[in-house]
């Protein structure tokens, strides 16, 4: 028995681990949900009559106001409006900036994009920089050339020591005027917005970035690939009967 | 001689747990995501986190599993889990103080999971050479 003792305890040991991981694997509910689901529940519409019950969609949240007025792309009256919790210093933000524009390109007028300020400070040094360039530049009318400018470069600038010529550089690559630039990025206004943008993100729950809501419902993080995102919006424009 | 082969193997269960959760994480794309609290984001995105296609979180539980399982053995005198037990944890170690400095010096942020990973194999590799030291038969 004394013998065999070591390797029983070693299967034991093998067995917990193996089921917590499936345990904890199951009982992350975005884990479970299949693309074309935001979270928690799958469409009620998918219920046959006569079957059982399926669980409902959650109400969409709405959470205080953001800055205003939001940062959008896309006709107000689209069928489907995603919302999106991002930090430009933030590798997935990055990463999910292409497929954004991906999915805009091919949804047109039935997407409608928001942009909210959520930068982590001070897991990010450079993020409250980023966004308050990106905030300056929309005081001029310039967000959106100036976000896909500071997504697109940021390889180029995260690992610089100081970020702030490098975004007036970028400033003055789009016509911003950059003297009124350089006083707004410091500015109240811009501060505001961000804070703002901030208070509604942390009153809708968002805990990290990239955090996307799709008509006020959450999208899980693993259903932000363009191939899974796709399912997801194609899914709201049937709902919406579009 | 047993108190070492106990406490490697606890050291080895911790170690276990905290790379199991990573992996879980991982898979599942929680810690991808950034956090306020963890550079975990920056660590587990970047390429130095898989080898081959598998997760280094998942290769870290296969290792500490393998402590694990040699530390029992050894308790149990299987002398040649002893042997082995030595060397897998100094290459153990040796990749901890590699993924440290990649943390430090090449993605420049800290993932916290990894850094309990790292001290916790620095104990195991403390425990491992006191064992040497205090031992010239570490079976008994």
């Amino acid at each position: 028995m004394k013998r065999i003792l070591p390797f029983i305890i070693i299967l034991v040991v093998l067995g917990v681990a193996l089921s917590s991981a499936w345990y904890l694997t199951r009982s992350i509910p975005a884990a479970q949900n299949p693309p074309g689901n935001p979270v928690p529940a799958s469409p009620a519409s998918s219920g046959s009559p006569g079957s059982p019950a399926q669980p409902q969609p959650p109400a969409p949240v709405t959470g205080v106001p953001g800055a205003e007025p939001a940062h959008t792309a896309g006709p107000a009256n689209a069928p489907v409006k995603l919302e999106e919790f991002g930090d430009f210093e933030c590798p997935p933000c990055g990463m999910f900036h292409p497929i954004l524009k991906q999915m805009q390109e091919e949804f047109g007028d039935k997407l409608q994009v928001t942009f909210r300020e959520f930068p982590l400070v001070p897991t990010h040094q450079h993020a409250l920089a980023a966004a308050s360039a990106a905030e300056a530049a929309g005081l001029q009318g310039k967000f959106w050339e100036m976000h896909h400018m500071i997504y697109d470069h940021q390889n180029d600038w995260k690992k610089e020591f100081d970020v702030r010529p490098i975004f007036e550089g970028y400033a003055k690559q789009l016509g911003v005027d950059v003297d009124r630039y350089k006083r707004d990025v410091d500015s109240e206004a811009v501060a505001q917005r961000i804070m703002l943008d901030g208070n509604r993100g942390h009153s809708l729950g968002v805990k990290g970035t990239p955090t996307v809501f799709i008509n006020g419902r959450e999208v899980p993080f693993e259903n932000l690939p363009a191939e899974k995102l796709r399912v997801v919006i194609q899914n709201e424009l049937r709902n919406a009967g579009k | 001689m047993k108190k070492f082969y106990i406490g490697a193997a606890l050291l080895s269960l911790l170690g276990l747990a905290d790379a199991l959760y990573l992996t879980i994480e991982h898979v599942t794309g929680q810690t991808v995501r950034c956090t306020i609290l963890s550079g975990c984001s920056e660590v587990l995105s970047s390429p130095y986190a898989v080898v081959a296609g598998i997760p280094l979180a998942a290769v870290g539980a296969a290792a500490y599993f393998t402590v694990f399982s040699l530390a029992i053995l050894a308790l149990f005198r299987y002398r040649i889990a002893g042997k082995i037990l030595p060397p897998l944890v100094i290459a153990m170690f040796f990749v901890s103080v590699w993924l440290f400095y990649l943390q430090a010096f090449v993605i420049r942020q800290f993932c916290q999971y990894c850094l309990i990973s790292a001290a916790i194999t620095t104990c195991l590799l403390v425990l491992v050479l006191s064992l040497r030291w205090f031992s010239t038969d570490y079976t008994d």
